[in-house]
């Protein structure tokens, strides 16, 4: 072996860290966690010997740190292959820019990507409401002996809420973020925890992420809504035409609700002229397709700078 | 003797038997199993030497989850770190029944050139 046999939890993970060093900083959260998952129950299952003897017998078992690396490696290269969405770039690479512009349609990542910025305005007031009462009542009750639990407690479901967005976002714009919390490490004292806590600079970015979510939510979400409105009446206008045309207005839909900014439902009043429009309401959503496709990934790399990265 | 050249075909026959395995234990097992009762299950069924190391059995149940062949739910538990118990799917159960299918054939071929029945 190439590295002295690790003595302590703390040595091994660090090994493992670095051999894992130029991996995505998911996979290496969710490897750490592992390791520390098995190493913890080793040491507690054996409570008769020292750390350090249980930990000369882990090479044997559970691996070096260098294997369980290549373990990693290997898996996440086959699950990625294996659970990837095909990406449609890769075969539209030579395709004229007319139809790599509209292949767009065909990419399952934009519309999941579109789904995500609608969304974010809920998730967004959530953490957002969140974050502030959790802030705000833990500096009230800090005088108080609640306050302890109630802040760990708080800090606790901060990250939960960082792990399910991680999740959420993975799922939408197919980023690699984390799949196991970050390990809280062994039992030490509440005031010790929370000493850890305040020093993790991780809390802090998942906090100011969470913050964050609203003023992007918004953002995100007019987008979304503005771009598809338009784009969707503005396609649509040949049927609106017809529909006027021959009095086919479905029932319970008012005329009114097919206006848009004074734009009503009886224009454009040739048939011609809605083709024209429909034209440019697909152009339009061509792009919001693709602009949710540009911010979904922009925000994926955000949100792992704010909730992954410090702490790995 | 070459230690590391036997070691290579070990790790490359575990490549797609870990994760059959795996389904197997999970799919007698009468409850969820999480990450290191699961290795001890396998390390007290081996003798002697393992046959791969217990380290390389995590990402592949997260791997079978992400497939859908396991579900997952993390439990908090008083003797350390929370932990994640794994559950075969129906999904998981037939792939199971066609791996074991694959397992036998390819174990019987084998065995007829190895132990020379065939001639």
């Amino acid at each position: 072996m190439s590295v002295n046999a690790a003595r302590s939890i703390d040595e091994y993970l660090k090994q493992l860290r670095s051999a894992l060093a130029d991996q995505d900083p998911a996979l290496i959260q969710d490897a750490l966690y592992d390791a520390e998952e098995y190493l913890r129950a080793e040491v507690a299952a054996h409570p008769n010997r020292s750390e350090a003897d249980v930990l000369e017998l882990i090479a044997s078992t559970y691996g070096a740190p260098e294997e369980v690396a290549a373990a990693y490696r290997d898996t996440e290269v086959k699950v990625k292959a294996a659970l990837k969405t095909p990406a449609p770039r890769a075969a539209a690479a030579h395709a004229s820019g007319v139809r790599r512009f509209f292949g767009v349609f065909m990419d399952t990542r934009a519309y999941t990507s579109l789904f995500y910025m609608l969304l974010t305005l809920a998730t967004g007031i959530i953490y957002f409401t969140f974050v502030v009462t959790g802030l705000a009542l833990s500096a009230g009750l800090a005088i108080l002996v609640i306050g302890i639990p109630f802040f760990l407690a708080f800090i606790g479901m901060a990250r939960v809420l960082a792990l399910g967005e991680g999740r959420l976002i993975e799922a939408t714009t197919g980023e690699r973020m984390p799949r196991r919390p970050v390990h809280p490490g062994p039992h030490a004292g509440w005031l010790n925890r929370i000493s850890d806590m305040l020093k993790d600079l991780r809390t802090w970015t998942t906090l100011l992420y969470l913050l964050l979510m609203l003023p992007l939510g918004i953002l995100y979400f007019t987008i979304a809504v503005t771009g598809l409105t338009l784009g969707l009446r503005l396609a649509l206008s040949p049927l609106v035409v017809v529909a006027r045309d021959f009095g086919w207005l479905p029932p319970g839909l008012a005329s009114n609700m097919l206006e848009i900014d004074g734009v009503g439902y009886g224009s454009p009043h040739s048939f011609i002229a809605a083709l024209f429009c429909m034209a440019l309401g697909i152009v339009i959503l061509a792009l919001i397709l693709h602009a949710a496709r540009a911010i979904a990934r922009g925000h994926a790399r955000l949100a792992k700078a704010l909730l992954v990265e410090p702490g790995a | 003797m070459d230690d590391s050249q036997a070691r290579k075909f070990q790790k490359d026959l575990n490549a797609g038997l870990v994760a059959l395995v795996l389904l197997a234990v999970l799919e007698r097992s009468t409850e969820d199993l999480y990450g290191y009762e699961i290795a001890k299950r396998l390390q007290r069924a081996n003798e002697g030497e393992a046959l791969f190391k217990e380290g390389t059995i995590y990402p592949v149940l997260r791997a079978l989850a992400a497939a859908g062949l396991l579900t997952s739910r993390v439990v908090p538990s008083y003797a350390g770190p929370p932990r994640r118990y794994y559950r075969i799917t129906d999904e998981g159960r037939t792939m199971l029944g066609q791996w074991s299918q694959i397992w036998r054939q390819t174990r019987g071929f084998v065995d007829r050139f190895i132990e020379g029945t065939d001639s």
